[in-house]
């Protein structure tokens, strides 16, 4: 007997996000009963956005205090949602909140799981999930048995699902009382992230990083205008971040973050291996550096040698006029 | 302060990946081990932390098959850990993470931890599954992407910030807890030649976990087909440069309108 699939829904902006909406298209393409759930100050008004895609029936755990709580605060409202709904699957978006749920609901629902994925698939005896591993350089399939899968996405790995409007059917949760350990942690501030106008580094579909090519912080701004034109987030190497140009949270590799946009433009940026295992999983990338032996143009689909300081101002010149800004 | 941190050995970066006989996993006929990645950051965490409270010790743990489990942990001891723990994985090769997470806390449930520390991620399957997991399966508060993590003695709690997509969050919170770290606060030491002689006689607890059969079992291990290397935009302006670069990734890369 196989039950529904729970979509765990993300607020941002008082808005379901990104990677949710990913998540409802993949649990939809299942083909199975789909439900959604989503905790926190803006779950009532958010909830109703599931049923613009055909998810209409809808758990809220509508309380501000599962947004300031630990992560762990949702399992036990998420968990009473699985036990009336009968479910079979959860189904989380590919953002760090969501791939902690799934690791927490792997035990408290003993459930079999996996993060990352870029492919499911129903099979006989549970779900076929394939993920991306060793930083993009291997793929693994994994088959999860038994009765109850957690599954948390790699971002921009599912299209956004077609609209499908319907009436939602709203069901309120209750969160409960928080666990006295949870409770006792307390989340003292949240600050912006550190960012330009842009989207965020993980979620962008367009990455522009800058490396030492760059030769000082008052030249990165070429990186900044070429990112606003492509409507991309900005990224740098770690050379950038260590030599203080950037903040950390701009760092893209092996110490920083690891992306998979569709479109990865490197520029400045030699190509170190540490670099290479945070973007490698880009669908497409373009490198733009002086040095036509740098190893970033091993692993690049498309390459502009030459001087970054003519090529750049070009390129944002002509992006700006062919998307008519 | 009782620290903990588990660790995973994780093939050499420098590793050149291939498919083991079956299909199923890597070969790791010949492959180098290593203590690496988020995880080695999480010892010189774990390290900095022993140094900056008076009394503290750690204890590192680690959950895997003979003989390369064994080895990270001596790469612990040689770095300053003061003793270690080797899980068997003996008999489970499902590579699954809970059951990972489920065979550490066995272990965890029985030493004194104030905190447990690990990497967010290990460098090789990277699901970032265990510290959440854990977290769960030690009924304490757990929280992975961690940065700048402090020890507030005067509030008795760990400060620290997580930077997530939706901003960077700001915490306070008492022991005990589990931290998934995401960088410490300087890059991880090596560890010195007396150091690792000396660890290589060091006792490491050894302990079997209780059978628990996989729910995530490997079925395939592919390799992409290999880059070929950047196709080279030809050029006599940059001008053209960027016209020529615009046209293929909209009109054959297909990546933006």
């Amino acid at each position: 007997m196989t039950g529904p699939t729970v979509v765990v829904g993300e607020v941002a902006d008082g808005h379901l996000t990104g990677p949710t909406l990913e998540a409802i298209g993949v649990a939809r393409a299942l083909g199975r009963p789909t439900v959604g759930f989503v905790a926190g100050a803006h779950a009532r008004s958010a909830g109703p956005e599931f049923a613009r895609y055909g998810v209409l029936e809808v758990y809220v755990a509508d309380d501000a205090r599962l947004d300031s709580a630990p992560g762990g605060a949702r399992v036990g409202p998420l968990r009473e949602v699985l036990a009336s709904t009968g479910a079979s699957v959860v189904l989380a978006g590919g953002t760090t909140n969501g791939r902690e749920l799934v690791g927490r609901i792997a035990i408290a629902w003993d459930a079999a799981a996996a993060t990352g994925v870029t492919e499911l698939a129903a099979v006989e005896d549970g779900v076929r999930v394939r993920r991306p591993i060793f930083g993009g350089r291997a793929t693994e399939s994994r088959r999860l048995t038994g009765e109850r899968q957690a599954i948390a996405l790699r971002p921009h790995a599912f299209p956004s699902p077609a609209e499908s409007p319907g009436t939602p059917h709203l069901h309120e949760v209750s969160p409960g009382a928080l666990p006295a350990p949870l409770a006792a942690a307390e989340r003292t501030g949240v600050a912006p992230t550190v960012r330009g106008a842009g989207p965020g580094l993980t979620d962008a579909s367009i990455v522009v990083s800058g490396g030492r090519g760059l030769r000082g912080p008052e030249n990165f701004h070429l990186v900044e205008e070429l990112a606003a034109a492509l409507g991309a987030a900005v990224g740098a190497s770690r050379a950038v971040t260590d030599a203080g140009w950037r903040p950390t949270s701009f760092q893209v590799g092996q110490t920083g973050r690891a992306v998979s946009p569709q479109l990865y433009v490197a520029v400045g940026i030699s190509g170190a291996i540490q670099h290479i295992v945070g973007m490698i999983s880009s669908r497409v990338i373009v490198a733009i550096n002086s040095d036509a032996s740098a190893p970033i143009f091993k692993v690049a689909d498309y390459g502009v040698v030459g001087d970054l300081f003519q090529i750049v101002p070009a390129l944002t010149a002509e992006v700006r006029r062919v998307r008519g800004l | 302060m009782e620290i903990v941190v588990c660790v995973k050995p994780v093939p050499d970066a420098e590793t050149r990946l291939r498919a083991a006989a079956d299909g199923k996993t890597l070969d790791a006929e010949g492959v180098k081990f290593v203590l690496a990645g988020y995880d080695e950051s999480a010892v010189e965490q774990a390290l900095l932390l022993k140094e900056s409270i008076p009394g503290s010790k750690v204890h590192a743990i680690a959950y895997g098959p003979a003989p390369r489990t064994e080895e990270v942990l001596r790469a612990a001891i040689a770095l300053g850990c003061d003793q270690a723990t080797w899980v068997d994985a003996a008999g489970d090769s499902s590579g699954d993470p809970v059951t990972a997470a489920r065979a550490l806390a066995g272990v965890l449930a029985g030493v004194p931890r104030d905190l447990v520390l690990l990497g967010k991620q290990a460098g090789d399957d990277e699901s970032g599954i265990v510290p959440a997991a854990l977290g769960q399966l030690l009924g304490v508060p757990d929280f992975s992407c961690v940065v700048d993590l402090r020890w507030d003695p005067a509030g008795t709690r760990f400060r620290f910030q997580r930077p997530v997509e939706t901003g960077v969050e700001s915490w306070a919170v008492p022991t005990p807890l589990v931290i998934g770290l995401q960088q410490a606060w300087n890059d991880p030491r090596t560890a010195k030649l007396p150091a690792i002689l000396k660890s290589r006689k060091a006792p490491i607890g050894r302990t079997t976990p209780a059978s628990a059969s996989a729910h995530s079992l490997p079925e395939k291990f592919e390799l992409p087909p290999p880059r070929t290397g950047a196709r080279l935009i030809e050029y006599k302006t940059p001008q053209e440069a960027a016209e020529k670069l615009v046209r293929v990734l909209r009109e054959e890369a297909k990546v933006f309108p």
